[in-house]
Order: C-alpha cells, then structure tokens, then sequence
C-alpha cells in the first residue's frame, strides 16, 4: 500500500482506483487481501458521512460479505437482502469500529457471519425446522474446488488442511452451516463439550497457521 | 451457568465461530466482560473467521450496488459511541417548546471533530420536513427526519419477512405515524444499561408513544424484555417487546400515556409480568408533564 502513509492523499488514490474498475467488487486496491489497513481509514470515513468512502467500502466488501452470507443463509434472495442490510448497517455503524479491538475486515466479516447466521437460526425457529444432515454443507470440500489462482484461498485451504478432521469439521460446520456447537455435535456424533473444544483447538490452530497478528 | 458448561472460557471458539445460542452467548459475554485475556483471544480467532469468510467472495448482482447507495444516503448514522455515553440525561431530547430553548442536550450533542448535524441526505430531508411542517421548528424537523429514517429501517427489515409479518408492519406504521405526527410530539434516545439505545417518540396530545431500540442484548432462554409506563398515575406493563435480528425491537406503538409519565424497560420471563421483576435498564420520559 504505497499511499499507507498520507490518509488523505491515500484516500484519494483508493478512490481513483476504484473508478477504473466500477463494479469489481474486492479488487479495490489490490484485492482483499490488500486493504486491511486503508479499510479502516475508509471506515473512518464512512463513519462522518462520506457517501464517497461508502462506495468504496461497497467495492472492496459486498463481495465477501455476500459470500459468507450466501454459504450460510444458501438462498440467493435472502443473501442478497441480508447483504444489503450488512453494508446498511455498517453506514450507521462505522463509527462504532475502534481499531483498538481488530481489523477493519474481522469486524466487517464478523457482523456479515452474524447477520446470516441472525436469519438462518429466525427461519430454523420459525419453521421449527429439524436438522436435515443429508443436507449439512460440506464445507471443506467446497473450500477446495473454490480454489481459484489465489494465494490466500490457497493458504486457508492449506491452514484448514492443517487441522485435525474434527476439528476441520467442527469449525467449517459452524462457520460455514451457521450451525450452534450442539447442532455440531449431532451432526458429528459427538458429544456437545467434545465439539466445544474441537472449535477452540481449530480455530487457535487455523489462526496460528494463518499468522493472525 | 448450564450444568455441562462448567468453564465458560472453553465456549471461546464457539462463540467466535458464531455457533453458540442466545443463552451461552449472554453466558459468555458476561464472562468476556471480566476476562481481558479472553477478550484477546477473541480478538485474534476473529481475525481468523474472517480469513475464513474472506475465501467465499462472489461477485453480487451489478443491481444491488446502486440500490444499496441509495439507501444508505437516506439512513441517518450513529454517533461515536463514547459521545452518547458521555451525555448527562436523555441523548435527544427536543420538544416544541424546547427548541427555542439554548443548551437543550440535543444541540450539544455534537461533540468536536464530528458533524454538528447528521450527513448528507439525512440533513436534506431534514430540510424537506422542515418546510413541509412548516414552523420554526427545525431542530424537531431534524430529529423527526432521523427518527423516521431509523422506523424506515426497522420496517424495511421488517418487510424482508413473511406476508404476515408485511401486514403487521403496515398496521403498525398507520398508527406509528399518527403519533410522529402529532403537534407536540416529543423524542428521546438513550443509551440501554445493559446495552444498545432506546428511542421514544410521544405525545400527550394522542397519549401515546412509539418506542424502538436497537443494538439490545439478546435476552436469555424464556426471557423477553418489557416495556412499562410509569408516573402518577401507577407502574403499569406497557407490553412484552419481541426481538428480532440486531437486537431491534419495535417499533411498537403504546397507548395509554398519561401526564408524568416515564417509559422503561426490563428483562421478565417471556410470559410477562404485573410488575417490574428487575430492575430497569433504561428509563425515558421528559418528566413534569
């Protein structure tokens, strides 16, 4: 990120980029993986009103929050409002981010996984829906034929590989079916407390794997 | 604490994967509340979930960009946080008769460095309301535009349901909208002990009030949150709240108001309860009266 230093100016830069790729979400200043730093200056932006930082906010994040979304929530429709609801969200919201407390892509990401799993869990209640296991996502599986030329799919598919299969399993259920650990746990034949901590064990493993700061 | 959940620090991975219930996550969050170290961890598996959400990005329909602009110009924004809580009483308060008064809370607001009314197109349909009121009204103007921007959130989310949950809305915003109409309607907000903000509208002249939260804490197993009016007139249950994605409730319309009155709200067992069996976690009303 060559403008990292000069917020303003850097801002600006982002802004020219993303008027020579419109519509090409994530690919904003060198793709997702780029923009974990000026993502937080957008925020900051945002978060005083500027229509302009939100479409780059748009740019740069409707296409992961869409795709966490629509691999739990699985109907497009529903995906495409809860998506929508997301970003809106994060209009009112931004100035609540405190970079303090994570990166601007971890809290973004963490209120898109917890919007869809907000719509996926209302619907199970309301339809006192059972757990159809035969029809439980297979995560993993799906990772791996996802990946494209990306280094950091790459690096997840590789760090997920890395776990043990419980723990692979356990994680990518909940995080990808929008499954709670019980459910978890039945679907696995596990006991409740053994999907628990397969969860932390995995998480800790995949974030150490990761290199999260 | 559930009985197979001896050591809720164990909870961690669950709770930053988004897989646990409403019961253990309010378990949890007690227990982040007090753990710095806890806190930490996840911070970090945080970071990590998102590496994992990242990977699914899909490239969404070109229609949903613009749509999505648009509506944001149209939705009034939070202030920082540590702004709201550092106001003495009621974050909003503006009434007729207070708008010609100086220092009311809601033109302090505003703390340095940040807008001194909300952005954008929140301020141009302010202006649009104001002329349409008609009146040397426009700090009442500008907070009817943000309260009406936050009843269109609530009801556009609303309207993503089911028919049924359609219908109600639309018989709700009749009646919400006869209250936000009235001459002397008067509105506050205020932040929610246990998390999240409150917001009141009301009038004396309708004796009714339309309240709406968001941002709430959702409430443990077999316990909802209730509204009660209280005043001279008695504490009586204005009616179980029920909850919905965000911790959004309402908005929902309370009739009934009489002169003194305050509104709170407590967490109660979902079927409800004659009096307050907890204490209050906000309390709105403009007193006097």
């Amino acid at each position: 990120m060559p403008e990292s230093g000069n917020q303003t100016e850097g801002g600006q830069s982002a802004a020219g980029r993303a008027e020579h790729v419109p519509g090409q979400p994530g690919r904003y200043a060198g793709g997702p993986a780029a923009t974990g730093q000026e993502l937080s200056e957008v925020l900051g932006r945002v978060a005083r009103g500027d229509e302009r930082a939100f479409e780059l906010l748009y740019d740069a994040m409707a296409a992961p929050v869409l795709g966490i979304v629509r691999r739990v929530v699985r109907d497009p429709a529903q995906s495409d409002e809860v998506m929508q609801e997301v970003l809106l969200e994060l209009w009112r919201t931004a100035s609540r981010f405190d970079p303090a407390l994570g990166s601007a892509r971890a809290w973004v990401m963490t209120l898109a996984h917890r919007r869809a799993v907000d719509r996926v869990r209302a619907e199970q209640r309301a339809a006192e829906r059972e757990l159809r296991v035969s029809l439980a996502p297979v995560p993993y599986d799906e990772v791996a034929e996802a990946v494209e030329a990306s280094l950091d799919r790459e690096r997840v598919r590789r760090c997920l590989g890395s776990l043990t299969e419980l723990q692979r399993e356990s994680v990518t259920l909940a995080y990808y079916g929008g499954y709670t650990y019980r459910q978890v746990a039945d679907l696995l034949g596990v006991a409740a407390g053994t999907a628990k901590t397969r969860m932390r064990d995995g998480l800790i493993r995949l974030r150490d794997c990761l290199g999260v700061e | 604490m559930a009985p197979d959940a001896p050591d809720p620090h164990t909870l961690a991975g669950a709770y930053a994967l988004d897989a646990v219930a409403d019961a253990d996550r309010v378990m949890f969050e007690r227990h982040l509340a007090a753990c710095e170290s806890c806190r930490e961890e996840i911070r970090t598996l945080r970071e990590a979930t998102g590496r994992l959400a990242m990977v699914t990005a899909v490239q969404p329909r070109a229609d949903l960009r613009g749509a999505t602009l648009r509506a944001a110009a149209r939705l009034s924004q939070l202030p920082p946080a540590g702004e709201a809580a550092q106001r003495p009483a009621a974050g909003l308060v503006v009434t007729g008769s207070a708008a010609a008064a100086p220092d009311s809370p809601g033109e302090t607001a505003p703390a340095a460095g940040r807008p001194a009314s909300p952005p954008g197109a929140a301020r141009r349909s302010g202006q649009s309301l104001r002329r349409r009121l008609s009146g040397p009204l426009p700090r009442l103007a500008l907070a009817l535009s943000c309260v009406l921007a936050a009843v269109v959130v609530v009801l556009a989310l609303m309207m993503h349901g089911t028919q049924h949950r359609l219908d109600q809305a639309q018989l709700r915003s009749h009646a919400i909208a006869s209250v936000l109409t009235a001459a002397d309607v008067t509105m506050m907000s205020r932040q929610v002990s246990t998390g999240g903000t409150a917001t009141v509208v009301m009038s004396r002249e309708r004796r009714a009030l339309v309240f709406t939260a968001q941002g709430l804490p959702q409430p443990g197993a077999g316990q909802r949150y209730e509204l009660w009016l209280m005043g001279p007139a008695g504490i009586r249950s204005a009616g179980m709240l029920a909850g919905a994605p965000g911790g959004m409730v309402g908005p929902v319309v309370v009739h009934g108001l009489t002169a003194g009155d305050r509104v709170g709200m407590t967490m109660e067992p979902a079927a409800g309860a004659a009096k307050p069996g907890s204490a209050m976690v906000v309390v709105l009303g403009v007193g006097g009266g």
